[in-house]
């Protein structure tokens, strides 16, 4: 069963204190909303769980590996994917050399030609099959989010971290990225979703994990957790039916 | 048909430049000759390059410093390095099996100076054998060191990007080139180290005899050099070793989140392409039979990465076409004329428009002027034809359109 464990997690930048005693486990294939305002810290402990940044205390398991102080690519390989809050598709490469990218990555001894169908039916699901040979940079910024999780697709990982994954995407768009979160967790992986948008946020998410000013201070059912008044308060301005 | 006509093209070209020189009989053979020794040398730089800058995205200044460490290791390896029956006592020497590799003494400026070998031969019985090792194995010193180094700088930039990366390897080159100026007791400094010929005994062809002074054996000698790397260098472009040093000149962070070992793959790109430029130092460096600090000067990297850059910075085909014309072009720009009363010395006023050709480029066509005419005939034409073409006809059916190359 996957098992993502978050202990104690502290982070400063300089003086700034970033994350604050952040520890949560994720425990089989849930599906999980992370919301809080701008400069909360959502982005940081993504960063943290991939590796890119280490922090400054706590620590970290998947799977019972601890991966805190594993470069990014190890911790790829021990099934941790994540999307970014701004694209970054490979712009110079095709669609399809993007998503043999992280299959071959994963495969040391695999060809692109034996990824060709896997690829080609996740393009399929995404609807831009048609794309596949063209540059990502001719792709428009939809286009190029659905790329971004078919290289998940292709990374094939026990959890994944979407950063933002419906923002300025249309609403079309929108309707592929909520069949891909259902049919992904459905198929036993966990996902956690960064979201400004709170509606799409409710209606996915079965757990919402909140974090305000680097402290993780709600983690629970979304209907309990948006009447929260810590996390109404977190959220100064905007009025608990916005939540 | 359309796609095959760069392999049938490559083919073709492989099988001229094999035959040129046993068809092209004209007076000036050993210019042309001497031009062509020149293009395929600047043509292995341009291409190795192009792997590091266009495709992995490392865009080093320092890749003259790799092939001046390659011509400077096995020219320093051919000056200094003996094998004697004895010892000389006078020497750094150390016993090797029966025999004794010698390091002679600093050479100096002075044509007239002994060497401490010189010295010890003047005490030594006559049946004392003497010999150097083949210079083939100074070539092969200078390839490693040129890995080593690579592997070093590689090492070294792991952090940087762009400008930074830039300037710390033109730091590099300028800190070698000072290094080798300065030692002039070592290197000759500016007074230029001698080099044997590559074949000093001269080479036999098809029962042919060719001097160590003939064009011919260095021609093929670089010529197999340069398809042994074009292969090597196409080879790793379709694999995965090309998608992945694609991946991270894209976005370093975003391959590594995808399981890719980008540390690994920015040293192995800097390590190969340094050994490439090693090489094509080292093999250039007997051909020439002379070096100097100035084969490391920064209007050399320039041209380098101008041949790239004008040829196509994505494309190592592309580039090597784009060093082999430039370097002719360059060359026979070189004759002067006269407009009326008004002398042009194009000696001058070529590279002018060499540069103006490189801004040209750089503003109009991105890719390079040879390699969009590659892609026309490969890739892009049928790319074309899939999505746009195909789609605009009305033709949904687009899986049956197989378009890539698969590895």
């Amino acid at each position: 069963m996957i098992q993502l464990e978050i202990n104690n997690i502290y982070k400063n930048f300089g003086g700034l204190q970033v994350l604050k005693d952040v520890s949560l486990k994720v425990e089989g294939p849930e599906l999980i909303g992370l919301i809080g305002p701008n400069g909360a810290g959502k982005t940081t402990l993504t960063n943290i769980l991939d590796g890119v940044i280490k922090p400054t205390s706590g620590t970290v398991y998947l799977n019972g590996k601890r991966i805190d102080p594993l470069p990014p690519y190890k911790v790829a390989q021990a099934g941790f994917g994540r999307t970014f809050q701004v694209t970054r598709a490979f712009r110079r490469m095709t669609v399809l050399e993007n998503l043999y990218v992280p299959a071959l990555a994963m495969n040391p001894t695999a060809r692109r030609r034996d990824f060709r169908k896997r690829a080609m039916e996740v393009l399929e699901f995404l609807t831009i099959e048609h794309l596949r040979n063209e540059y990502a940079q001719a792709l428009s910024g939809g286009q190029q989010k659905l790329l971004e999780l078919g290289r998940l697709l292709m990374l094939d990982p026990n959890i994944m971290m979407l950063d933002e994954p419906f923002a300025g995407v249309h609403p079309k768009l929108m309707e592929i990225i909520f069949q891909y979160i259902y049919r992904v967790n459905g198929d036993g992986k966990a996902i956690i979703i960064i979201s400004h948008d709170m509606d799409t946020i409710f209606t996915l998410s079965k757990r919402l994990l909140v974090l305000d000013n680097g402290d993780l201070i709600a983690d629970g059912d979304p209907e309990v957790v948006k009447k929260d008044p810590v996390v109404i308060e977190a959220y100064l301005g905007q009025d608990e039916d916005e939540l | 048909m359309k796609k095959r006509i760069p392999h049938i093209a490559g083919a073709l070209t492989v099988l001229f430049l094999f035959a040129f020189p046993f068809i092209y009989s004209r007076a000036d053979y050993d210019y042309i000759m001497h031009l062509w020794i020149t293009a395929l040398f600047y043509a292995i730089l341009a291409s190795s390059w192009s792997l590091l800058g266009g495709y992995a995205g490392q865009f080093s200044f320092g890749h003259m410093a790799f092939m001046a460490i390659g011509a400077y290791s096995t020219g320093l390896f051919s000056n200094y390095i003996y094998i004697a029956s004895a010892p000389t006592n006078i020497c750094s020497e150390f016993k090797l099996g029966d025999m004794y590799l010698v390091f002679l003494d600093p050479i100096g400026v002075t044509s007239g100076k002994l060497t401490c070998l010189d010295i010890a031969k003047q005490n030594w019985p006559a049946d004392v054998v003497v010999s150097q090792p083949s210079i083939f194995w100074g070539i092969l010193l200078g390839i490693l060191l040129g890995g080593l180094f690579g592997f070093l700088i590689g090492a070294l930039v792991l952090r940087l990007r762009a400008a930074y990366l830039a300037l710390f390897t033109i730091g590099f080159s300028e800190i070698l080139r000072a290094a080798i100026s300065a030692e002039i007791s070592i290197s000759r400094g500016q007074a230029g180290l001698k080099l044997k010929p590559l074949f000093g005994d001269g080479l036999t062809i098809f029962g042919t005899t060719y001097s160590a002074i003939d064009k011919l054996p260095p021609y093929l000698v670089m010529l197999f050099l340069f398809l042994f790397c074009m292969a090597i260098m196409v080879w790793l472009e379709r694999s995965r070793f090309g998608l992945f040093i694609r991946s991270l000149r894209e976005d370093e962070e975003a391959a590594a989140a995808l399981a890719v070992n980008t540390v690994r793959y920015k040293i192995l790109v800097f390590v190969i392409t340094s050994m490439m430029a090693a090489a094509a130092g080292a093999v250039q460096a007997h051909y020439i039979g002379i070096i100097t600090p100035n084969i490391l000067i920064l209007l050399q990297m320039s041209i380098v990465i101008a041949m790239a850059v004008i040829g196509g910075l994505e494309s190592i085909v592309g580039a090597a076409v784009g060093a082999i014309i430039i370097t002719f072009t360059l060359e026979f720009l070189r004759s002067s004329f006269t407009i009326g009363s008004v002398t042009i010395d194009m000696t001058i006023w070529r590279l002018v428009v060499f540069g103006l050709l490189l801004m040209l480029t750089l503003r109009f066509w991105r890719n390079g002027l040879i390699h969009p005419i590659l892609l026309w005939f490969s890739r892009a034409g049928t790319k074309q034809e899939t999505v746009a073409t195909r789609v605009a006809a009305g033709d949904t059916d687009l899986a049956e359109v197989e378009t890539e190359e698969l590895v």
